[in-house]
């Protein structure tokens, strides 16, 4: 499916709190594409990834994946979905292969289909020792190794991982940015929002910058200047200075 | 399929959680106390009550009150068991990662709601098994326990349903256990004030739990009693289904 438009972001605004957190964002996501989704704090991240995860209903605009349009069959589309959240939200009370087992389970999937995804991934993200260990005991690495687990075990079209380098050391943060490449690599579209510049210039083919509510950058990263541009666009737009 | 992985899921996490071991050990324990001090009365009135024809056996004095017994305790059983099961899952932030998986509403709330179900069914068995022991050993009234146990179970789970449709109402699972607790307590007094006030057969008789149960406990099943409990589980059951379907909107 690389290259082939898998998500369609069209016109989507979303009001939380009596305010307008998202305005009028529009964007098309291809197969094997990266995209880093950058923001100030407050920019509408949080709320668009939510909307793409299915958690939030648009109230306007219109999403599609892979053709399923997110308000009329939601649950098919959220099927096709694997989400991190920030902070990577796990029941403390169950150890690793139950949570992996049971999303995967929860997504349809038989036993032994949910035991052979969980041992792949398992071994995908070297959790093995931590196999029977409760969440509930995991350090927030760990914690947010297995929220990464329980988002990729299904092997979804669309990978939505917000902040998913918190806490995790510079080995890991290697591993996660191969894992990001290996997916996009398998036909899966990834969707990483971070604050850090440099995660986005390592890995995301593509860049998209919100601010107060509104895509206001969505261009593709390349070259040895890369880095250096995105900076320089990001602090402008951030500051105001490219109003 | 997903419904019973729903089911599944959270009654792992009531296997593993503390509250509900605690909550079974203690109110077993409370139970069979009941039951002990039940039949030792019983065994002790054995002359008197020989002496009276048609007098009430071992169901009426020992096993129906130790079921009424139960359900006294499940009044505050029941919102503690339901509590967590969406208001805490919202607040942790597990709610929505459980409808990210692509899970309806109604698949989310029936999965929960028969993994309490399969609790409560245990809970009832384990405290049925009493009577039960001494039961086969005497001449109980099998019929009559048979339909007072119907009722009790009837009644958890409509418990259970409240309890359910407390916890989709909001975040903090304290307050849904309040909730629930008062909802069913109004629900079970509903008509205090007309008894009182001498007047009976009225829509708040017919609106009251208590009216319902009391029948079933005496060993009559009629079609009306089931019929009421069938439609406040379905009512609380479909207000959660709502109130969860809305979360995607209200955030």
């Amino acid at each position: 499916m690389n290259g082939t438009i898998l998500l369609n972001v069209e016109d989507v605004s979303r009001r939380r709190a009596g305010r307008a957190a998202v305005t009028d964002v529009s964007f098309t996501l291809n197969g094997g594409e990266v995209l880093g989704l950058l923001g100030v704090n407050g920019a509408g991240k949080s709320t668009t990834l939510s909307m793409l995860s299915g958690a939030l209903r648009p109230d306007v605009g219109r999403i599609h994946l892979r053709g399923n349009d997110f308000v009329a069959s939601p649950g098919v589309a959220r099927r096709l979905i694997g989400w991190l959240p920030e902070n990577a939200p796990l029941w403390p009370e169950l150890s690793v292969e139950e949570h992996l087992m049971a999303f995967s389970r929860l997504r349809g999937a038989n036993r032994p289909a949910a035991r052979r995804a969980a041992d792949a991934i398992i071994g995908r993200l070297q959790l093995g020792e931590l196999r029977r260990r409760m969440a509930g005991v995991l350090s927030q690495g760990q914690r947010q190794r297995l929220g990464l687990a329980c988002a990729l075990v299904h092997e979804p079209a669309l990978v939505i991982l917000d902040e998913p380098a918190n806490a995790l050391d510079p080995i890991q943060v290697g591993e996660l940015r191969k894992l990001i490449r290996e997916r996009a690599h398998a036909g899966a579209a990834v969707i990483l929002s971070t604050h850090v510049l440099a995660e986005v210039v390592a890995v995301c083919d593509r860049v998209a910058i919100l601010h107060e509510g509104r895509l206001r950058h969505d261009a593709p990263l390349s070259g040895d200047g890369a880095g250096t541009a995105l900076e320089a666009t990001f602090f402008a737009i951030a500051t105001g200075a490219a109003a | 399929m997903s419904v019973a992985a729903v089911a599944q899921l959270e009654l792992r996490r009531l296997a593993v959680r503390p509250l509900a071991w605690a909550l079974a050990a203690l109110t077993l324990a409370w139970l069979a106390w009941t039951f002990v001090l039940g039949l030792g009365q019983f065994l002790g009135a054995q002359v008197k009550l020989a002496a009276v024809a048609d007098a009430p056996g071992f169901t009426d004095l020992v096993a129906i009150p130790l079921l009424a017994e139960l359900a006294r305790l499940a009044f505050l059983v029941v919102p503690l068991m339901t509590m967590t099961q969406l208001a805490g899952e919202r607040r942790a932030g597990t709610l929505a990662l459980l409808a990210s998986t692509g899970l309806s509403p109604w698949r989310i709330v029936t999965g929960k709601y028969l993994a309490v179900l399969v609790w409560l069914g245990l809970w009832l068995l384990a405290t049925l098994a009493m009577p039960l022991a001494v039961g086969a050993e005497s001449t109980a009234d099998w019929g009559k326990l048979a339909a007072a146990t119907w009722g009790t179970a009837l009644l958890l789970a409509t418990l259970a349903a409240i309890g359910i449709a407390c916890s989709a109402a909001t975040s903090f699972p304290a307050i849904a256990a309040a909730m629930a607790l008062i909802v069913t307590l109004v629900l079970w007094t509903i008509d205090r004030g007309a008894q009182a006030a001498g007047v009976s057969g009225g829509f708040l008789e017919w609106l009251s739990m208590a009216t319902h149960l009391q029948n079933l406990l005496r060993g009559l099943v009629v079609t009306s009693d089931v019929i009421w409990f069938a439609l406040a589980i379905t009512l609380s059951l479909g207000l959660a289904i709502r109130r969860l379907g809305t979360d995607r909107e209200r955030q």
